[in-house]
């Protein structure tokens, strides 16, 4: 019997073991999703065009269909309206993030100066 | 006496929700009064938690604060002149949360930051972890009273007598959110199914943060372990024991978490717990799971064939897990809330 306190030592050697027989060759760590510790300049350009997931634009409601449909009439009879709203948004939103990294590269220049 | 509960949202998957309904069955059988509001409601909730507008606290009444994010609005009743119990549920660090749902994030980020104003304010605090306890410390709370989760695994039924048939079956239970690390869990699977068991599968029960969020999960199961991970959510209590009791181990790599029900469920049902030693976790399951720190996954597909093969094992990691569930009876708990609220009369 392996007790609790001896399973993790005895996981760690035979997954050494199979691995040192070929097993767990890819660890499938490219799937990995992981937290963003620090937002980049590439991440604010993608998100800088906004596009909001339709899917979401829906009701929870147990019976909820009819207003499910409602919703996506109301967005559609608006889309003229909300498609002038979202491009001045991304409009701003992009030229802000390239300002961003426009002063980042500056900055990174004058330090290396110093 | 009332006490009034204040959540910053209510929804019927939500843990705090449920606690807070839990509450507010106990204040009733004590003969307490009082309403359980929210800053935003889930329409599911069908009137079981009024709007915030709602509050109207007597002069003698106790507000108790549920903090588990920022809500709008919430802030303003720390301005009442009526005592306050302050009880933090942990708030996710914003870091899982940027890339998948900016608006929880900012929600997150802006919670963690106005907790010691929480603090100040409140009259008393308790946190339902020794964990959450120390975050509050952290926030300028002075002496804090560990109030577990009044949850009892019971009410889902009772274990099964003998270990589940059919195809190795992992499990986790929790919303499908960054830091759950579903992810995880699933390149556990699809290694565990190269290398020891191919018809190995995986049942991943929550309610997605995002339905983008979600899919993308599904794209990753489909990429490297097609056909094996189930996801299902809204289950019912039923379905849910269903669920534990044809598992062959629970499987938590979270690497957040204020306290963790679903790990308390698992041992209840007597299924093999594997978790990352993360938050509330090892607290919670004690020395009746298998904590694994190390983030290769094969030494966690390892640990999980041990969980599921070795019977003795098993047997153990069970008996302990009776222990530790017995250790959170709900009567426990209920005793520790009823003295907190009366100490503030």
């Amino acid at each position: 019997m392996t007790s609790p306190e001896e399973a993790l030592a005895l996981a760690r050697e035979r997954a050494a073991a199979a691995r040192a027989l070929g097993g767990y060759a890819n660890d499938l760590s490219n799937f990995a999703i992981d937290p963003l510790d620090a937002v980049t300049l590439e991440h604010l350009l993608e998100w800088a065009v906004v596009e909001p997931d339709l899917s979401e634009l829906r009701s929870t409601r147990r019976l909820g269909a009819p207003i499910t449909f409602a919703k996506r009439l109301l967005y559609r009879a608006l889309r003229q309206y909300h498609g002038q709203v979202l491009a001045q948004q991304a409009r701003f939103n992009i030229q802000l993030a390239v300002f961003v990294g426009q002063l980042a590269d500056r900055v990174e220049r004058l330090e290396r100066r110093r | 006496m009332n006490v009034h509960q204040v959540l910053s949202g209510a929804g019927p998957y939500d843990a705090v929700t449920n606690e807070a309904l839990d509450f507010r069955a106990r204040f009733t059988a004590w003969g307490w009064g009082g309403r359980d509001v929210a800053a935003a409601i889930d329409p599911r909730m069908n009137g079981r938690v009024a709007p915030l507008s709602a509050l109207a606290p007597g002069e003698r009444d106790v507000v108790l604060i549920h903090y588990s994010a920022y809500a709008p609005r919430v802030r303003r009743v720390l301005e009442l002149p009526q005592r306050k119990l302050l009880l933090s549920h942990n708030v996710t660090p914003a870091r899982w949360l940027w890339a998948h749902e900016p608006m929880t994030a900012v929600q997150c980020a802006v919670g963690r930051s106005q907790l010691p104003d929480f603090v100040e304010a409140c009259d008393a605090c308790a946190a339902d972890s020794a964990f959450n306890a120390q975050e509050l410390r952290s926030a300028g709370a002075g002496e804090v009273t560990v109030l577990p989760v009044l949850t009892d695994p019971r009410r889902l039924g009772a274990p099964a007598d003998e270990a589940p048939a059919g195809p190795v079956t992992l499990l986790f239970v929790g919303r499908l959110m960054p830091h759950k690390r579903q992810d995880e869990v699933i390149r556990v699977l699809a290694l565990y199914a190269r290398e020891h068991d191919p018809h190995a599968r995986l049942v991943l029960v929550g309610e997605p943060l995002t339905a983008r969020y979600a899919a993308e999960l599904h794209q990753l199961a489909d990429a490297i372990a097609p056909g094996a991970v189930r996801f299902e959510r809204s289950l019912s209590a039923a379905e849910l024991a269903e669920r534990y009791r044809g598992a062959h181990a629970f499987v938590c790599l979270s690497e957040h978490e204020g306290f963790c029900v679903p790990v308390l469920e698992a041992l209840h049902f007597g299924v093999p717990v594997v978790a990352r030693p993360a938050g509330a976790v090892p607290e919670v399951a004690g020395n009746a799971a298998l904590l694994v720190p190390d983030d290769d996954p094969a030494v966690v597909a390892e640990l999980v064939h041990l969980a599921v093969t070795d019977a003795a094992l098993r047997a153990e990691l069970r008996r302990r897990g009776a222990e530790r569930v017995a250790a959170y009876a709900p009567e426990r708990t209920a005793a520790v809330l009823r003295d907190l609220v009366l100490s503030l009369q």
